[in-house]
């Protein structure tokens, strides 16, 4: 029915297929006889906001760092805006910039040396370089630091200015490697803050995270990885309602209960899962489970928004992951 | 090999970074060679009297010259590289950028050599102070591109080390057993006439013995037996150590 647009399906929802920025494909990374990325393959359209989640060891990091060119490929390709990594690495490098999980600031430097000496690496002429790092410094609220060394700087300074430096480039596309590890919520907000105005202009945005709040905050479509595969994906959304439903009922009680509140819940087409002391029931809707085990007078009942977090504890599995 | 003029951009790096350690630095790398000039130069030099017709401090000169150029080298790119490299992950940086890790490790053997070169100068104004001279100025200046040359030789073979280094411990191994024996087999603070011929031959694999060779004869203005031999075994050290240095680090930093 054309025109009518109440009746969007997922796929118009997502607009006209974006034209792609990085094709992945059949993409391999193995170190020695351990294989971290295991034949994986993805699209991510240009202003994007594409995430990777999944727990630790899943391979996000691997998976990035090929796409930007610092680790080669085992096997499979990636194209980068046209350029194949492997042949163009320095073309692919020249337009990205890297938020790395690791603080890997040049202590040796002062806050705008830090900046000012990276620019040269992009071999950005001297007074443009000055240009934009007093631009940079002011985009992320550090202008009053710019003189300061780098071990003077709190955590979440020392995030900021990486953010900064990810950008001395102009980048078309920023990979932002668990950005907000280790900071606080107002840090943490800002570099939100900071991330979706880039993406608002059009940057294609790579972000690797085990926080679901953030994937939430930021991406636009994700995939779950664990053990080197990706076993999902799509959006936060839509993720959300395809695995789990619309709401989760979690009671907290002995195993031995299980049986009978399984078929209490028979008729409320409920999905349920067991992980460690607490019953899940994964439902489109709960209120009828609840009301239910509300008559038994339970003491541990909660009944909440289902959200990216279950997806990913479902997909991974609850058990804690070494 | 992917080398591109962005070396020059890890070279200034080094630079701006070093502008704060500059005093520190200075009196580490003048210490030793120092010490070795005023014990075995004036201590011991009263007792040698004259080597090859002159005083033995003009004989040991330019053998302490060229000694402080491969200390400071080799201390540049064995403990400051991995610090850089394991400690401030500054190289994961760095090659995240269009600079290559061929360029980075390159980068940093050309600051290695910079600082060699920088204790070498300061070593031969102390020399000059201490009536110790070169035959002329060309000399000079022959002498200041000699040991720039001399420091890539150390820098490269540092890195070699770096390239396998698990911790710091390691390097002792280096020093320990590589570098400081090398400075009294090298002919730096003796002749190496009275040695017997088997160490005369263990000599002669020791980059330090040529580049002594290389600078003594310079220095004096003098030729020396066997000057073309260890320019050419210097040249083709060189070359070698600075690719596998290069090869061996990329090896270690991309994974």
């Amino acid at each position: 029915m054309p025109g009518n647009r109440l009746y969007l399906s997922d796929k118009q929802r997502e607009g006209p297929r974006m034209n792609a920025a990085i094709v992945a494909s059949n993409l391999s990374k193995k170190f020695g006889q351990f294989t971290a990325v295991n034949g994986i393959s993805f699209e991510i359209g240009q202003g994007e906001c594409f995430g990777f989640l999944g727990p630790n060891g899943a391979g996000k990091t691997t998976t990035v760092r090929m796409i930007h060119c610092v680790s080669p490929v085992s096997s499979g390709t990636i194209n980068v805006f046209g350029e194949t990594a492997g042949l163009e690495n320095r073309k692919i490098k020249a337009m990205t910039g890297v938020i790395p999980q690791e603080i890997n600031l040049d202590s040796g430097l002062t806050v705008a040396e830090n900046l000012l000496v990276f620019s040269r690496f992009f071999d950005i002429p001297g007074n443009e370089a000055k240009k934009k790092v007093a631009e940079l410094l002011a985009f992320v609220e550090l202008e009053a630091k710019k003189n300061s060394r780098i071990d003077e700087l709190s955590t979440g300074m020392k995030r900021r200015l990486l953010v900064a430096r990810a950008l001395l480039n102009k980048p078309r596309l920023i990979i932002a490697d668990e950005p907000t590890t280790g900071l606080d919520p107002q840090a943490r907000h800002l570099i939100w803050q900071r991330l979706r105005l880039l993406a608002s202009q059009g940057t294609t945005l790579i972000l690797t995270t085990q926080y679901m709040e953030e994937a939430e905050q930021l991406c636009n479509r994700l995939v779950v990885m664990d053990e080197g595969r990706i076993l999902k994906h799509g959006s936060p959304r839509q993720l959300v309602s395809d695995e789990i439903g619309k709401e989760v009922v979690e009671i907290r009680i002995d195993k031995a209960q299980d049986e009978m509140l399984i078929n209490l819940a028979a008729g409320c087409s409920c999905g349920h899962e067991r992980a460690g002391d607490t019953l899940y029931f994964y439902c489109s809707e709960g209120h009828d489970l609840v009301k239910k085990v509300i008559d038994l007078g339970l003491p541990n009942v909660r009944n909440r928004p289902a959200t990216l977090e279950d997806v990913f504890l479902k997909l991974t599995g609850r058990s804690l992951i070494e | 090999m992917n080398l591109s003029y962005r070396i020059f951009y890890v070279l200034v790096r080094n630079i701006i970074s070093y502008k704060r350690f500059i005093l520190p630095t200075f009196a580490v790398s003048l210490g030793q060679p120092l010490f070795y000039l005023v014990t075995f130069g004036i201590g011991m030099g009263a007792y040698m009297g004259y080597v090859g017709g002159k005083p033995y401090l003009n004989f040991l000169v330019p053998g302490v010259l060229i000694s402080s150029v491969m200390l400071s080298s080799t201390f540049e790119c064995l403990y400051d590289t991995f610090v850089k490299m394991v400690h401030e992950r500054l190289y994961d940086s760095l090659i995240a950028t269009p600079v290559s890790a061929e360029d980075v490790v390159a980068g940093d053997i050309a600051w290695g050599a910079f600082r060699g070169l920088l204790s070498g100068v300061l070593m031969l104004v102390v020399a000059l102070f201490m009536g110790v001279h070169p035959a002329s100025v060309a000399s000079a200046l022959l002498i200041v591109a000699i040991m720039a040359f001399v420091g890539v030789l150390f820098s490269s073979l540092a890195m070699i080390v770096t390239s396998f280094a698990p911790n710091f411990d390691f390097f002792n191994y280096y020093t320990e057993l590589i570098i400081t024996p090398m400075l009294f087999f090298s002919g730096v603070f003796f002749p190496l006439d009275k040695f017997p011929q088997w160490l005369k031959v263990f000599a002669l694999f020791l980059p330090l013995t040529h580049a002594v060779n290389i600078s003594r004869a310079v220095f004096s203005g003098e030729a020396v037996p066997g000057l073309w031999w260890s320019l050419l075994i210097l040249v083709v050290m060189e070359a070698a150590a600075f690719v596998i240095g290069i090869r061996l680090m990329k090896r270690r930093l991309i994974t």
